[in-house]
């Protein structure tokens, strides 16, 4: 019987089940994402994925017990904060502090936001806060920036603050966190072994979690978030995993769900620290794309995923997905490791509105998603979106949107959008419809190539576009940059689902030092400075494979990483640095690490200048504990012809495309197999995405099955 | 034959004074023509600054523009209009399109010429500069040879070189101690600094790394600006830069006109604000300075039926032997920075300001001080002039309540109060530098809604005060706390948005100076009031305890401070022994001698105004405050007139006492009151004989009459004074 990895990427709009079997062959379902029970979301994707295999939801009933692993990836967590139903969390915090989370810091209220809200001051609000300032309870004591106590910790306080949250205030939760715990955490842990006590004393246990054992980095006021989140959320939003679990057994699944955590790796629902999952939903792509890079040979990629909402994009350079480690999570900036990624409102649910001062065209933010989605679903949006303009323009077929699951009428499209845009530009309507268009593109292209390109060679870089609109904008995005290349894949749509399947096992730790060598110090000083580098690698390598033990895995299935991050002295950002040595005792082992840190700062910064002052600052460590797991073969298929077979062949389309009607060869991408290429103008439409090919580009699809794009005249 | 860049700006003036448009734009051809892309080059050129910002303040790598984002990047039109500009401190958007002007102006373009890669300074107040920690800068960009646009940059560094450490400078007397001159010059070419430039700021700042890392941000974002400028050309053509780069100046003209149109109505609007700055019997550098000084600041503000704008700035009083004279120039800039926080432009350029007719405050007043005064200082220009975009919230925040915008309605700003240290830190390097604490101020009240906590600050709309774990890295203190501070903003319907409290203790240095300082703060007189019958924030009070007995204390495990407590009951005193304490300390001031270890500050960072009666203010929102600390039973019950009780560890109000206790407080509001009539005729008799008045406030009366004859005349006129009534000291 075959074996099927199942995984999962529930956005904010749509739920993606991709089942893929030993052979790496899949089938993608789409379903709405529910937030009230992301089960039914989950389950209805997956009977959609099987019907895909030819197998009905009745001869189904039975498939889970052929799946290996069930993985999800989404937003139970984000839900939780959202709706605001955690568990009722008090905090104990340095004295002082009491309002760190009910204040939060200003940048908090603008997270995301553009410009000219930013300057707007009456768009300023700070979001609910998860722990008000009646559950703080302030503890005097203070550690200094070298961990030096300075104020001792007075421990009745924390023991009345202890009992007054459990018993007066009945708070589900608790979260310590005290300032400079992560260079010295004896108040932190002292504090919580007597809530423990008091927790005994009153015969009430509630959770507890510890700000240096959370994230132990610097920053409080995202160290507290993250804790604070941890403690609120974590449990509620286990509970929808364990529904989905549920769900799964019933079909004979006979294993635990898996989650995907914010840094790019696999873990089980049961999992500690579940706040590493919270923002675990672009992540798919990112992971996916770094294996596709390790299949195809390429360490430099540019990821980039249009969903519905959003434009997400992301880099691998020199093989490293770079990590944010304080991204900003529901107004909230946290100490949480996450895979940097970064977002701006545009999607092919994004509307599109004419200011009636200005005149001028507004796209989004704001999108109408999937729910009600463009107006030519008639579900209640009407205002015009992006996805009605490729529809107007005769990219987006009439018949085939979401497979041709959903009904359209075109005519909905066309009224409300010549009157609410077209009319007050005073265009023609496909004049101006083109026009948004290309208004959207540029803005996609402004935040890969000024944004987050910024430093780097496009050159080197290739391009790789996913997400269920992602081939439908992919080449207006790419625009004439000099890209080494651009790609998709043919399961575009599915490919965040798809990448969830592409990860280890794998759990991170990350720790804040500051290791500084000047070139005028001499070789035993430097190496003196650089032991609490080894020292805080040994302490979180030996937490984390108690953790992995405790899941079940032996010592030899686990790889450790050892990572530094690392920047020439006085410089703001620092790079990830898979560190070449497991101690730093030696001069040698010095040396390599710092060679490998000028390598990789080589790599990735090709158009800045080096500075050259032989001084490096180490500001923080990391151990990555990793354990294999089977992923899905990238196929490699032998090459047919190079014209398709006629039966992929729809048919004859007109699009509207720089100011004329054009005919398009619309083509059916199921049918279209390895070794094929189509000139543009061309559309290629599958169940769940769209590749529109305009007229100066040229499709080649590899043994891979990848779909490379490049200009005829290239 | 072409126009010399000083013609085609007096054409431009023409053009505009004939069409009313900017440039003579009264049609936007490309708009009209290609809407699209019009709006996805401005999007790009947004952009591109923005690249620029976060290039330059990567490579600045100082603490104030990487950690606090005080710069900006702007791209102008050849003659000097801002066509549009980074995020960051907007308030210099003005003063950067003047600047390039200015060099026009005086002929630089024949003497020395402008060339490709020449890099152009000034800092000088007396040539438009605001204040000399921040750098303008400029470079000419060319394509095919012609000068076709201009890169700009501001930084704020730490350390302007003047005779007090630090970028505050309240204290300095004249223009002479206001630290390292750049007047307009060109201080490099071919993309690089000139070394001398490199050697003034090494001989004449205390942390030239930091201020040569800032120059070098500068330049790179510049850098950044001309590579990516050369690209856009490049696929848009130069003719649809050259014409749209205008056109969104105009388009920005006519929005702001727009604004003023659809959301307020005709007529003339007049608001008054004083700000004190208390020095005498303090520690200052001159015996002049042993004085208390006060600013006028009226604000008269008429709209016409063609929606035009006039703004006068008549009666502001003259000039002080301080650092708080500011030029028009940066006035005028900080103005329309003000103006975008309530209108929120997405396309923020020099438009704006051409949409205002404004009469500025005379010459010899702080506000224009040069022309009496050439010597006046400038060393924290903005501290009262903050107080004019206060005001603009207010105006601006009526006419929107006239026409029912409620929404977009703002009470007035909260003060601003820095914090600055110098000395020794903790790893044995000196450093100065401002904290960030008073970028985060309470917002001001809406007209339906609080104000923010700690989520504004009017000079920057980026406003955020960071983590006390980072500013530990830097200065030798150790945070004691960082809570909100009660009863901070203005009391309201609508309360103001609430401050916070920094408490330091001093820790591991031989000694570091704190310099209250003043950048728009309060020292006796309160701010504005608060809009519709609201109260006004207290004025800013600051704490500190020198030699004390904290280490007893923290040895003992007895209670420490951790807040100012309530504004009218401080806590300092009753917590802890010093040999010195100041509990309610007036600011601003320099602690007479260095802090040692274990001394300990208390900072607290103002609130915002408030809107509406107190005694409307709903019930359960007291009850809110109560329970989160924000507010006290005191205010409660005096200011609100609730009546809440705390039965079970929460606050709860009783309704029924609660109404009785407001109507008692309406009551004896009326047995205060007397009718106007009355009242202005008591005053009228106590403004003639000058009865009481203290010589800072005579001096501010005095000199503003007699630079402004025209507000004089109707000042007389609305106390009915004698025609040649005179204030005298």
């Amino acid at each position: 019987m075959s074996r099927y990895l199942v995984a999962c990427d529930a956005g904010g709009t749509m739920t993606d089940v991709i089942v893929v079997d030993e052979e790496g062959r899949s089938v993608i379902g789409k379903a709405p994402t529910s937030p009230q029970d992301e089960s039914i979301g989950y389950m209805e994707s997956f009977w959609e994925a099987l019907e895909y295999m030819g197998i009905s939801k009745d001869e189904g009933q039975n498939f889970g017990a052929s799946v290996e692993t069930a993985i999800y990836t989404g937003t139970s967590m984000l839900n939780t904060v959202i709706n605001m139903n955690g568990y009722k969390t008090g905090i104990l915090v340095t004295r002082g502090f009491e309002d760190i989370i009910s204040q939060g810091r200003g940048s908090q209220t603008f997270i995301g936001a553009q410009w000219s809200e930013i300057t707007h001051m009456q768009y300023r609000r700070h979001r609910t806060p998860l722990v008000p300032s009646q559950l703080a309870r302030g503890v005097t004591e203070r550690i200094d920036m070298f961990g030096t106590p300075v104020i001792p910790m007075y421990e009745d306080e924390v023991r009345e603050g202890a009992r007054s949250l459990i018993v007066d205030e009945k708070v589900e939760a608790i979260a310590i966190i005290f300032l400079q715990s992560f260079v010295n955490p004896a108040h932190e842990n002292r504090a919580a072994e007597i809530c423990l006590e008091v927790m005994a004393e009153v015969g009430q246990e509630v959770v507890l979690e510890v700000s240096n054992k959370v994230a132990p980095t610097t920053r409080e006021i995202s160290r507290a978030n993250a804790t604070v989140v941890q403690a609120y959320a974590s449990d509620p939003a286990r509970k929808q995993l364990y529904r989905i679990e549920e769900e799964l057994a019933k079909t004979g699944y006979a294993h635990s769900l898996k989650t995907v955590l914010g840094y790019g790796g696999i873990t089980n629902i049961r999992y500690p620290r579940l706040f590493e999952a919270a923002m675990s939903g672009p992540v798919g792509g990112l992971m996916g794309a770094k294996y596709l890079s390790s299949v195809i040979g390429e360490e430099n990629i540019v990821c980039s995923d249009v969903g519905g909402t959003s434009f997400d994009a992301g880099t691998i350079t020199a093989g490293v997905l770079p990590i944010d480690r304080e991204p900003g999570f529901q107004d909230m900036y946290v100490n949480v490791p996450m895979l940097g990624i970064t977002s701006i409102g545009a999607g092919t649910g994004t509307y599109i509105r004419v200011d009636p001062q200005t005149n001028r065209i507004k796209l989004g933010p704001d999108s109408a998603g999937g729910t009600p989605g463009p107006t030519f679903m008639e579900a209640g949006n009407t205002t015009p979106t992006i996805n009605d303009v490729n529809l107007l323009l005769g990219i987006l077929s009439e018949t085939n949107y979401l497979g041709g699951k959903v009904k359209i009428n075109k005519a909905v499209s066309e009224k409300l959008f010549k009157e609410k845009v077209a009319d007050p530009l005073g265009l023609d309507i496909y004049e101006a419809a083109e026009t948004c268009l290309e208004l959207l593109n540029v803005m996609m292209r402004e935040h890969l190539v000024n944004s987050l390109m910024v430093g780097h060679d496009l050159r080197e870089y290739v391009l790789l576009g996913y997400g269920g609109g992602g081939p439908l904008h992919l080449l207006g995005y790419a625009g004439d940059f000099p890209w080494k290349a651009v790609c998709t894949v043919p399961h575009a749509g599915g490919f965040s689902a798809w990448g969830g399947a592409c990860m280890d096992y794998s759990h991170r730790r990350h720790k804040s030092v500051g290791a500084v060598i000047t070139p005028d110090l001499d070789e035993a000083t430097k190496l003196q400075y650089l032991q609490p580098v080894t020292g805080a690698w040994n302490e979180l390598e030996a937490e984390l494979r108690e953790e992995l033990k405790v899941e079940g895995f032996d010592p030899d299935q686990i790889s450790i990483s050892r990572v530094v991050y690392m920047k020439y002295y006085g410089q703001l950002d620092d790079v990830e640095v898979d560190s070449p040595v497991a101690s730093l005792d030696t001069a040698e082992d010095m040396n390599a690490l710092v060679q490998t840190f000028e390598d990789l700062y080589a790599k990735m910064f090709t158009l800045a200048a080096r500075p050259d002052v032989g001084a490096y600052h180490i500001t923080e460590v990391c151990v990555i504990a990793k354990v294999a797991t089977v992923k899905p073969k990238l196929r490699e298929f032998e090459l047919a012809d190079k014209a398709p077979d006629k039966a992929a062949y729809k048919c004859s389309r007109p699009v509207y495309m720089r100011g004329a009607w054009q005919d398009a060869d619309i083509w059916e991408m199921e049918k279209l197999v390895p070794g094929n290429e189509i000139d543009g103008l061309a559309v290629i439409e599958a169940s769940n995405t769209t590749l529109l090919v305009p007229p100066e580009w040229h499709v080649r699809i590899d043994a891979h099955d990848i779909y490379w794009i490049t200009r005829k005249d290239s | 034959m072409a126009l010399s860049l000083r013609e085609e700006i007096q054409a431009n003036a023409e053009a505009f004074k004939k069409t009313g448009c900017l440039f003579g734009l009264e049609t936007l051809t490309r708009k009209e023509a290609d809407p699209g892309t019009y709006e996805a080059v401005w999007h790009i050129l947004s952009n591109l600054c923005n690249a620029a910002w976060a290039t330059g303040c990567k490579v600045s790598s100082s603490p104030i523009a990487a950690e606090g984002g005080d710069a900006l990047w702007g791209l102008h039109t050849s003659t000097g209009e801002a066509i549009c500009i980074s995020r960051g401190i907007s308030a210099h958007a003005g003063l950067l399109s003047d600047m390039i002007k200015n060099f026009i102006d005086m002929g630089y373009e024949e003497n020395p010429g402008f060339k490709a890669g020449d890099i152009f300074e000034n800092n000088d107040p007396h040539y438009g500069g605001i204040h000399s920690p921040d750098f303008d800068m400029c470079m000419p960009l060319f394509y095919d040879g012609k000068l076709i646009a201009w890169a700009s940059c501001v930084s704020h560094v730490s350390d302007a070189g003047s005779v007090t450490p630090g970028s505050i400078g309240f204290l300095n007397p004249d223009c002479y101690s206001d630290g390292l001159p750049i007047s307009m010059e060109r201080v490099g070419e071919g993309n690089r600094f000139y070394p001398w430039y490199e050697m003034r700021i090494r001989s004449r700042t205390r942390t030239p790394d930091f201020v040569m890392g800032d120059a070098r941000g500068r330049l790179a974002g510049c850098l950044t600006i001309r590579d990516r400028l050369e690209e856009v050309i490049e696929k848009y053509g130069l003719d649809f830069i050259l014409e749209a780069g205008k056109e969104y100046v105009e388009d920005s003209r006519r929005y702001a006109v727009g604004r003023v149109k659809t959301q307020t109505v005709p007529g003339r609007i007049r608001k008054s604000q004083f700000k004190d700055l208390a020095m005498k019997g303090k520690r200052v550098l001159l015996s002049k300075q042993d004085i208390d000084c006060a600013f006028n600041l009226p604000m008269e503000l008429t709209i016409n039926a063609d929606a035009s704008v006039d703004l006068s700035l008549q009666g502001a009083s003259g000039t002080v032997p301080f650092g708080e004279n500011i030029s028009p120039t940066a006035l005028k800039s900080g103005l329309m920075m003000g103006y975008s926080h309530i209108v929120g432009f997405d396309m923020f350029n020099s438009g704006p300001i051409a949409a205002w007719n404004i009469e500025m405050p005379p010459g010899g007043s702080w506000a224009n001080p040069f022309e009496l005064n050439f010597e006046a200082a400038s060393g924290v220009a903005w501290a009262p002039a903050v107080t004019w975009v206060s005001n603009l919230y207010e105006v601006f925040g009526r006419l929107f309540q006239m026409r029912g915008f409620v929404e977009e309605m703002a009470a007035g700003s909260g003060t601003i109060m820095t914090a600055e240290f110098s000395g020794i830190n903790q790893t044995g390097m000196y450093l100065t530098g401002l904290t960030l604490e008073q970028a985060s101020q309470g917002s001001p009240a809406r007209g339906y809604s609080d104000g923010e906590n700690s989520a504004w600050c009017i000079y920057t709309p980026e406003a955020d005060f960071g983590n006390a774990e980072i500013s530990e890295l830097y200065y030798p203190i150790l945070f004691l706390g960082r809570n909100v501070a009660p009863n901070s903003g203005g009391y309201g319907q609508f309360r103001g948005g609430l401050g916070h409290t920094a408490v330091w203790m001093v820790h591991n240095t031989p000694g570091l100076e704190y310099q209250c300082g003043d950048a728009g703060m309060r020292s006796k007189m309160v701010a504005n009031h608060g809009m519709y019958g609201a109260y006004p924030v207290v004025p800013d009070r600051p704490a500190y305890g020198h030699k004390t007995n904290m280490k007893q204390l923290i040895e003992d495990q007895k209670p420490l401070i951790h807040g100012r407590g309530d504004p009218e009951r401080p806590l300092i005193a009753s917590l802890i022994d010093a040999e010195e304490v100041e509990d309610n300390a007036v600011a601003p001031f320099v602690t007479p001698e260095p802090l040692q270890n274990h001394d300990v500050i208390v900072h607290p960072i103002a609130g915002a105004q408030a809107m509406g009666d107190p005694l409307l203010r709903d019930s359960a929102s007291v009850a809110r405050d109560l329970n989160e600390g924000w507010t006290t039973d005191r205010v409660a019950l005096d200011i609100h007139g609730v009546v809440a009780s705390k039965p079970n560890g929460a606050f709860v109000v009783d309704e029924d006492a609660t109404a009785a206790k407001r109507s008692a407080i309406r009551e004896e509001r009326k047995q205060r009151a007397i009718p106007f009539q009355q009242w202005w005729s008591e005053e009228r008799k106590r403004v003639e004989a000058q009865e009481n008045m203290d010589p800072a406030i005579v001096t501010m009366w005095a000199t503003g009459m007699e630079l402004s004859p025209k507000y004089a005349e109707e000042l007389r006129a609305f106390w009915a004074l004698p025609e040649d009534f005179t204030f005298s000291n």
